[in-house]
């Protein structure tokens, strides 16, 4: 395993915390009716994101999902931005004409969440592309569900990586469920990382509720990609906490699951460790919860303080130009 | 007649070698496809049934599903599916109390390892189908199922067509902590991670419980200077630094590599050496298992309380010499026409 | 300045060309467009293909493989790849083979393409321009001879030109690429091998801005792509009969010039708009919309459209025939505007 710094396990930890913090504010915001629209939440998945991201930089691309908030934030975004976005505020990471699932920051290298399963395949292909053009060592995570597993655009888009030899990762976050459909039933492989062979590229399944296990494998896969030797297909199996969206009775969930979920919390999984091997004090791991807490205060207040868009601001933003 | 346990592991022959050694993938169809001419076997040989662990892939129920058998009985058993190496453990003790003949094991050595600590004296059949393997044997799944099946017909003689494994015992501040049938590594690895070592410059000590030249993983490492059979009363214990030899040693698969070991001495049955590695992590079998916390003792202990394993030749073998297959043979043979 | 006369087919591989020669960002990526690379050969410096109609014969040689790629039969992929591309530093032209192709990867032209700069609040742009083959009148029937530049024209956040000319195909593709925004361009299949004088110079033609093709003061035609052909043949005959009509090729169909549309219906007072789209929900029927909004109190007649009827493009030739709209049919319109 690559070395981890205190510096990185604490940047592991703070992130992790604060995309936990988001997410369950989100969960209560909407309850309240605070927030239009509709939100999915990243809970449980924190150790995924986090632990890719750890092995970038600003320079390099990810590619979102629906479920996107937890990537904004382990690739740099900021929270007030996403809180205002997701209130739908001036303020907002796209001026409150995304939203929760189109939240993107180009400069931070997150090309956005995206509404469509499976779109992101695609599209990651193109900074791949343009790296290899440009000659650049640039990375692109393409993070994409075990329902957008099915889709054809990652069939085809795994397939010309690979005839290309992009410099992009494949990230399944495989969190059981297509909506409420369980990934026994809408995959012929129970293992999408099984798809690898096919499309000439290494392929492996880790724990997505490790954040050291999912660091690993992305440090190995993400190396790979500098170097140009081509793509990786890398499922990280996991949980998420909530429904496919907010409002999802979670009827297709049993106790026993939720429960066995509970027990693998990746945040809880990281404290103990750390602790227990004497690599960071619980006093400084609950100052960060208190932080990222604090941070998520601020952000709301942030959001609700902030003025809706001009209703000028309809109109701008379609084209650069309009000839 | 007795019942024919199967542990199929899913999750075996799929780790991050995959991307850094370019080792095998053992997709799970391929599995299925073995488990399916293992049953075919079984069913020719006459056996009447056969207990399978379930898991979330649904090796059983779909090797099941594609085959068309005459006489066998396949159940996929009611087990734990946690998807954790538990499983394989928890299912190796309930085929044991159903009264197993013995228990055909699909994974490498990682798997056999877990089968190991709930088997207890039912004979395991292993086939390869894992990254490191060193315990199990590459065989073709049918001969492995007609070697289970003499078993189960009572067709062969236990005692001489099997034979018992040692292992190697994990104390961590005196309480037996885990067991590894092959190799026992100390790391500088932190943490568990993706569970596989790779890289030879985070191996501080290796301990062995055989070193049999021409098999890959990190019990090359002692085979390159040493052969400790799987069935001799001796192991080995290595420190991995400069100052003693030097060998070139198959640690994975695409790797050949120097590595340098300081010192190394063989270890009779019963020896227990004490390790100096302080933090880090213990791999067992290929696979880091545990994370050393500061201040904790280990030690390793090799000891004959391994499981049975079928020695699937001697098997043949001898129910050939028995004249088994000729008696099998003896009835009318069906009219394909 | 030279002027030479060129194809069509020859004018559009003389745009990207220039543009690949001004602009290393500039890419070109497609099924086939290099040659197939089996077919390369680098000895002879050839390219067997250039696509399937040999328009991009030849830029393989000249700007490599790194920037000119073929693509395998993965329209939604490498489409999606030309945007994400776009949107992180390239300027890609990407080949779909044919418009009807459209319903494999119609969400990577305009859920994301076509999306990305509004939905991430003008923090993103998306220089991309992809070509794509449209027109009936090659008995190549439904699947490969529609038009359907209407249903890009719908979109917001795309841009629609549809060339007529060699001379317009090459200075409005060149636009196209230097252009920020995503734009569809349409080439006309039957156009191909048509040619025309075109300068040998860099140019563009820009967007947004329609030609009067042929001033007229009786009646106004709008025709787009291959029918502002149909048109002039028309407005030959008309012009014997005493009607002398006024042509106008919008060029580019989103964002459309609406401005020279509608003065020229104030000027002439009678509108007929000839389109080889389908007519419900067209380009067509928004223009006619656009002179009964704007320009209602000019018009003395009802305004005419000329278009294929709502059915898909049939194989047979006799039927196929049938299909297209020609110059009889324009005359009639506009004679239903003077009677």
């Amino acid at each position: 395993m690559a070395e981890l710094t205190q510096d990185q396990l604490l940047w592991i930890y703070d992130r992790m915390r604060l995309i936990r913090e988001f997410e369950n504010r989100a969960s209560a915001l909407f309850a309240a009716g605070k927030l239009p629209g509709f939100v999915h939440l990243y809970a449980g998945e924190e150790a995924i994101g986090v632990g890719i991201m750890a092995n970038l930089t600003d320079r390099d691309f990810i590619t979102s999902t629906h479920r996107g908030h937890g990537h904004c934030i382990a690739k740099g975004v900021e929270v007030n931005g996403m809180m205002a976005e997701l209130y739908g505020k001036a303020t907002g990471s796209c001026k409150g004409k995304g939203g929760s699932m189109h939240i993107a920051d180009v400069d931070k290298g997150m090309l956005g969440a995206n509404g469509i399963v499976g779109a992101g395949g695609p599209l990651a292909c193109g900074p791949g592309l343009m790296a290899k053009v440009k000659g650049t060592d640039q990375v692109t995570i393409c993070f994409f569900g075990d329902g957008a597993a099915e889709q054809g655009t990652m069939h085809e888009s795994m397939n010309l990586a690979s005839i290309w030899k992009l410099p992009v990762v494949f990230v399944c976050e495989n969190n059981g469920y297509a909506e409420s459909t369980p990934v026994h039933y809408h995959s012929a492989s129970k293992d999408i990382a099984d798809r690898a062979t096919a499309y000439n590229m290494p392929g492996f399944t880790v724990n997505g509720t490790d954040v050291f296990a999912v660091y690993e494998a992305a440090h190995e896969a993400v190396a790979r990609a500098r170097r140009g030797e081509g793509p990786t297909l890398l499922e990280a199996k996991g949980f998420r906490y909530f429904g496919h969206f907010e409002g999802d009775p979670l009827s297709y969930r049993t106790e026993e699951e939720i429960a066995k979920n509970k027990s693998n919390d990746p945040i809880d999984q990281f404290r103990r460790r750390v602790i227990d091997r004497e690599l960071l004090s619980a006093a400084t791991l609950d100052e960060i919860d208190a932080r990222s807490k604090a941070a998520i205060d601020a952000a709301v207040e942030f959001a609700e303080a902030s003025p809706y868009p001009e209703l000028s601001e309809l109109m701008t933003d379609v084209y650069v130009s309009y000839r | 007649m007795s019942t024919v346990g199967i542990i199929a592991n899913p999750a075996s022959g799929k780790d991050i070698r995959r991307l850094v050694a370019h080792a095998s993938v053992f997709d799970n169809n391929e599995k299925i496809n073995i488990l399916q001419r293992v049953l075919l076997a079984l069913d020719a040989m006459g056996v009447k049934r056969v207990a399978i662990m379930p898991d979330y892939y649904g090796l059983g129920e779909r090797a099941i599903d594609g085959v068309k058998l005459a006489s066998l009985r396949v159940d996929v058993i009611d087990s734990p599916m946690t998807s954790t190496e538990g499983d394989s453990t928890v299912a190796a003790a309930r085929l044991r109390e159903l009264g197993a003949a013995c228990i055909i094991v699909l994974g490498g050595d990682g798997t056999n390892r877990v089968v190991a600590k709930g088997c207890g004296s039912t004979p395991i059949v292993p086939i390869s189908t894992g990254t490191n393997n060193v315990f199990p044997v590459m065989v073709e799944g049918t001969v492995a199922g007609m070697a289970a099946g003499l078993l189960a017909l009572g067709a062969v003689d236990a005692e001489n067509t099997t034979y018992q494994a040692k292992r190697l015992e994990v104390y961590i501040d005196q309480e037996l902590a885990d067991i590894a049938l092959v190799d026992l590594v100390t790391s500088s690895d932190l943490f568990i991670g993706t569970r596989a070592i790779w890289d030879p410059s985070h191996i501080r000590e290796i301990v062995l419980a055989q070193a049999v030249p021409g098999r890959i993983g990190l019990s090359a490492v002692g085979s390159c200077i040493q052969a400790v059979g799987a069935q001799h009363d001796t192991g080995m214990y290595l420190e991995i630094g400069t100052g003693g030899t030097q060998v070139l040693a198959p640690l994975g698969p695409g790797l050949v590599t120097r590595i340098a070991v300081r010192e190394h001495h063989l270890m009779a049955v019963g020896d227990e050496v004490r390790l100096k590695s302080e933090a880090g992590t213990i791999a067992l079998d290929g696979e880091r298992q545990i994370e050393i916390y500061p201040r904790q003792t280990v030690s390793v202990r090799l000891t004959n309380n391994g499981p049975r394993v079928v020695d699937i030749g001697r098997c043949m073998a001898e129910a050939t010499r028995r004249g088994v297959f000729q008696r099998l043979g003896a009835e009318p043979i069906a009219d394909s026409r | 300045m030279t002027i030479r006369n060129i194809t069509f087919r020859e004018a559009i591989n003389a745009g990207i060309r220039q543009e690949m020669r001004l602009d290393p960002t500039v890419i070109l990526l497609g099924e086939d467009v290099a040659g197939g690379a089996a077919t390369f050969v680098e000895e002879a410096g050839e390219e067997a293909w250039g696509g399937v109609l040999g328009v991009t014969k030849g830029l393989a040689r000249e700007f490599g493989r790194t920037r000119v790629l073929d693509t395998p039969i993965s329209e939604s992929a490498f489409i999606g790849a030309a945007v994400g591309a776009a949107s992180t530093g390239l300027r890609p032209v990407v080949e779909l083979m044919f418009v009807g192709f459209l319903g494999v990867c119609l969400d990577q032209i305009y859920n994301q393409g076509g999306k990305l700069r509004y939905m991430f609040g003008g923090k993103a742009q998306v220089p991309l321009v992809v070509r794509t083959l449209i027109g009936a009148g090659f008995r190549a029937a439904a699947q490969h001879s529609q038009c359907i530049y209407s249903v890009f024209t719908h979109m917001p956040g795309l841009k629609t030109v549809v060339p007529s000319t060699p001379r317009n195909a090459k200075g409005l593709l060149a636009a196209a690429i230097r252009d920020n925004d995503p734009v569809i361009f349409f080439e006309h299949i039957a156009l191909l091998d048509t040619d025309g004088p075109v300068e040998d110079d860099d140019f563009i033609i820009p967007l947004g801005k329609a030609e009067i093709v042929k001033p007229g003061k009786d009646v106004t035609i709008v025709a787009i792509g291959r029918m502002r052909h149909m048109a002039m043949q028309a407005a030959e005959q008309l012009a014997k009969d005493g009607i002398d009509v006024e042509v106008i090729d919008p060029l580019t169909l989103s964002p459309l010039d609406e401005d020279a549309i509608l003065s020229s219906v104030k000027k002439t007072h009678r509108l007929v708009v000839v389109d080889e789209d389908t007519p419900y929900c067209s380009v067509a029927h928004d223009i006619v919309a656009l002179a009964a909004q704007q320009a209602f109190g000019y018009l003395d007649a009802a305004p005419q459209t000329v278009t294929p009827p709502h059915v898909s493009v049939p194989f047979s030739p006799p039927l196929e025939d049938a299909y297209i709209p020609d110059a009889a049919k324009i005359i009639a319109a506009v004679k239903a505007t003077t009677a």
